[in-house]
């Protein structure tokens, strides 16, 4: 069967069902005792494993398998979510999305995850806390004895000495020894068990292991495997007979029980760690516990919802807006010509069409608008690992994930995003120990925040480490040549932050691989500027940094103010115009060879489109009095001579085609009213 | 036995040329260009194809013939070739031919003052007939261009 077809599909469920997991992980981490989200992480990796195997991607579904296999056993209360886990299935995660990105790039999705796979087993098998073990059994006492009672996992070899000493006629033993409560020595005590029981025979296995029961990291009981030539009860009360022992049980192995005791352990110790959990549960508690069943019931609720989204391929998007701007253009036409011909039935339903075509226009912009969410929602992870790796406490705090914007926005401003929020994990929060220097909480913050606001999306990363330094930057920029000693003794706080995002700029001390990889902020802006928007940063020293980048909605359609400059018309994206004016020619100066006209209290540089562009036929010097268009990039200002204005207008904006190269000051091009091309005019570009 | 060939026939100045019928997308009659500024000189600018904006060049400025006034025979010959869209200013167009890939020979180095990399091949259709063959790939080469810009700036 070809499963080309349904790759697509595969793809974009798997990449959400990862998205899900790691959400789900993350929450997990937080509450690490709410099964209702293991069963909500267990679906979804069960889903994944089932569709990568119809589509015969072996590597993943057998590592999602492995996945499901721990998932399984904390599911079923077998087993107790800790660091460690979380680190092998963070691990797992990862590895599963190098997969799906390798598919994606039309790869086979192959990846050697054995040493994942190996610690998943190990997970499963319960062998992986040899470590763990001592912090298990101290914070949960009654698992202990459970645990002793049930037996101790042996080893391969162990477990032959044993058989092999059954076979040769040695009484093997299995003790469980219980030291009295009361007891002040029980680590002396225990040491006087083991003297004993060495005078008569061989301790094969001990647990806890001899080292833990010397240094007293033990409850008060512990249990051995003994070879010995004496009889049980004998040893019995000789043990009893030592001081301060409550109890010695002590069982005749044969091969049969033997074998029960080396397999019951692996459950046991996986059974135990849930064992106090759900006593508690079933005890006195039983309402807050029926709460927290209703909590994990409504939990399943929520995600079981049926989905009330389709999925559209975004090229058909595309070609519904080009459609629709087409029709904005007759539409525009059929306006001109409705009031042309002046009869009253005719204008009322072409007024009646603009409506409705308003409205179309709304919604499909409407359509391409996605929430934020799909690029903030990679960050909680990717700043855990972060932090987790520089061994610093981050709080991640998402604000206004829902917030909309153009889909080719939203595509183009995760990279920076990413750069920003490195910076503040790596730069911007200090060290644990410089913030308790410093008097702050140990856990730093970093608020990432969307809104909306007028016709453009605000995005800040405000972080409260220890901000910038602007004497540090200062001296940087000046012995980098960015800026003479001079100027920058003269400059304002903010435009010396703004040096951060020179090009080769990077004040980083110690260059870590997090974010100081010689791209530096420079490269972000840049990004935000081929996205219309802005980037700027404010920062109290001691107090913390905020980068703040400002978005256009959408991209595709904008207000412009329509030009006419000779027989050429051009429009003028209206977010860059101050203002439009009218100025005597006799005004323009000429100061040091740059032409100039007074503007408020300054002079400003005044630029002739039709010089500019060498439009052949009109020369503005001819006249009394130029129109102008004052035109703003950050906070410097222009005026630009055109011959008249035609007024304001909606426009989309159409590119000119893959074969002209780009042409400085000239950003795109939209069709208007009467059919005809007018281009969009960049007037970032004339400012230098 | 070569393949059949469709081609369009146009003519600039008293030579016709032929472009394969699927890399035309349409053949339009002279419109309203808007001039686009700081470019190539053969460049004319743009124009509004059904709600696309498509650049258009002189074919005879591409080739470095002289530009002539555009008559009521002059056509925009839409071309799609390297995943660009581009009109070609045309003298006229007036024909499609079927012609046998076997009857294209090799250009001559310079055919009516059109070099030879640009020309796919020489079919002679009659005995007083000759059409030459474009090379589209290398007539909308852009690093071509760019040289030739860097050459001149």
């Amino acid at each position: 069967m070809d499963m080309n077809q349904y790759l697509s599909m595969f793809i974009d469920e798997s990449n959400d069902h990862l998205q899900a997991l790691n959400e789900n992980m993350l929450e997990l981490e937080q509450a690490p005792d709410d099964i209702g989200i293991v069963q909500v992480i267990f679906r979804s990796a069960h889903t994944l494993k089932g569709m990568a195997a119809t589509m015969g991607f072996e590597d993943l579904s057998s590592l999602t398998h492995q996945m499901e296999n721990v998932l399984d056993l904390v599911r079923n209360e077998k087993l107790k979510m800790q660091d460690f886990i979380f680190d092998t299935l963070f691990k797992a995660l990862d590895a599963l999305q190098d997969m799906v990105e390798d598919i994606t790039e039309g790869g086979e999705g192959k990846s050697d995850v054995s040493s994942i796979v190996a610690s998943l087993q190990s997970i499963v098998r319960g062998d992986f806390a040899s470590g763990g073990a001592a912090e298990t059994s101290a914070a949960a006492p009654a698992a202990e004895q459970a645990a002793s009672s049930a037996g101790i996992s042996l080893d391969q070899y162990q477990y032959s000495v044993l058989e092999q000493s059954i076979s040769e006629g040695h009484s093997v033993l299995y003790i469980n020894v219980s030291i009295r409560e009361d007891s002040q020595l029980k680590a002396a005590r225990a040491y006087m068990v083991f003297d004993l029981l060495e005078r008569y025979g061989d301790i094969v296995k001990s647990n806890p292991s001899v080292q833990d029961i010397e240094q007293e990291k033990f409850d008060r009981s512990f249990s051995l495997y003994y070879i010995t030539q004496k009889e049980a009860d004998e040893l019995q009360s000789m043990i009893m007979n030592l001081s301060e022992i409550e109890s010695a049980d002590v069982t005749q192995l044969d091969h049969e029980t033997l074998e029960q005791l080396a397999s019951a352990p692996k459950e046991a110790a996986a059974t135990v760690a849930a064992e106090p959990e759900q006593k508690k549960a079933e005890g006195k508690d039983a309402a807050p516990a029926k709460a927290e069943q209703k909590k994990a019931a409504a939990h399943h609720h929520g995600s079981a919802m049926p989905s009330r989204t389709i999925r559209v391929d975004i090229d058909r998007l595309d070609v519904l807006m080009n459609l629709l701007s087409e029709w904005l253009i007759d539409r525009a036409r059929l306006e001109q010509l409705a009031s042309e011909v002046r009869r009253s039935d005719l204008i009322e339903t072409v007024e009646h069409m603009s409506r409705v075509g308003s409205d179309l226009q709304n919604i499909v912009l409407k359509l391409r608008m996605v929430q934020i969410d799909t690029v903030f929602n990679r960050f909680p992870r990717m700043v855990r690992d972060l932090a987790k790796s520089l061994d610093k406490k981050i709080d991640l705090i998402i604000t206004g994930a829902e917030t909309e914007l153009d889909r080719t926005v939203i595509d183009e401003i995760g990279d920076p995003l990413v750069h920003l929020l490195r910076n503040a994990v790596d730069h911007g929060v200090e060290s644990t120990s410089e913030r308790i220097a410093a008097g702050k909480p140990e856990t730093g913050t970093v608020n990432l925040r969307a809104f909306h606001s007028g016709n453009h999306v605000f995005i800040e990363i405000e972080d409260d480490g220890h901000g910038i330094d602007r004497d540090k930057i200062l001296k940087k920029a000046i012995s980098k040549g960015v800026v003479t000693e001079s100027e920058g003794a003269a400059m304002k706080d903010e435009e010396v932050f703004m040096l951060l995002f020179a090009s080769g700029f990077s004040t980083a001390e110690v260059v870590s691989d997090i974010s100081g990889r010689g791209v530096g902020l420079d490269v972000v802006k840049t990004k935000i500027e081929s996205l219309s928007g802005v980037v700027s940063v404010e920062s109290k020293l001691g107090k913390g940094t905020k980068f703040s980048v400002q978005l256009p909605l959408t991209l595709s359609i904008i207000s412009a103010m329509l030009i006419k400059v000779g027989a050429e018309k051009y429009a003028i994206p209206l977010s860059s115009i101050v203002e439009t004016g009218l100025i005597q020619r006799s005004q323009i100066r000429q100061v040091h060879g740059y032409t100039m006209i007074p503007y408020r209290d300054a002079h400003i540089p005044l630029l002739s489109l039709a010089s500019l562009f060498d439009v052949p036929d009109y020369d503005e010097n001819a006249e009394e009095e130029s129109e102008i268009v004052v035109v703003r990039k950050g906070d410097r200002l222009a005026a630009v001579s055109v011959e008249d204005f035609i007024g304001q207008s909606e426009i989309v904006i159409k590119n000119l085609g893959k074969y002209l190269p780009a042409i400085q000051g000239i950003a795109g091009a939209t069709i208007l009213g009467d059919g005809q091309v007018a281009l969009i005019i960049d007037p970032n570009a004339f400012i230098k | 036995m070569g393949e059949e060939l469709k081609v369009i026939v146009f003519k600039l100045g008293e030579e016709e040329y032929g472009i394969e019928v699927d890399k035309v997308q349409t053949i339009e009659r002279m419109m309203p260009i808007t001039r686009v500024p700081k470019t190539f000189s053969f460049v004319k600018g743009v124009i509004n194809l059904r709600g696309v904006v498509i650049p258009v060049i002189d074919l005879r400025g591409r080739f470095g013939l002289p530009e002539s006034e555009y008559t009521d025979q002059s056509r925009i010959i839409i071309v799609t070739a390297n995943d660009m869209e581009v009109g070609f200013i045309v003298d006229s167009a007036n024909d499609v031919i079927d012609i046998n890939s076997d009857i294209i020979d090799t250009p001559p180095d310079v055919v009516g003052g059109v070099k030879a990399k640009y020309l796919r091949g020489v079919a002679r259709i009659s005995e007083e007939r000759l059409l030459v063959m474009l090379n589209l790939s290398e007539v909308l080469n852009r690093s071509e261009i760019i040289q030739l810009e860097s050459l001149e700036g």
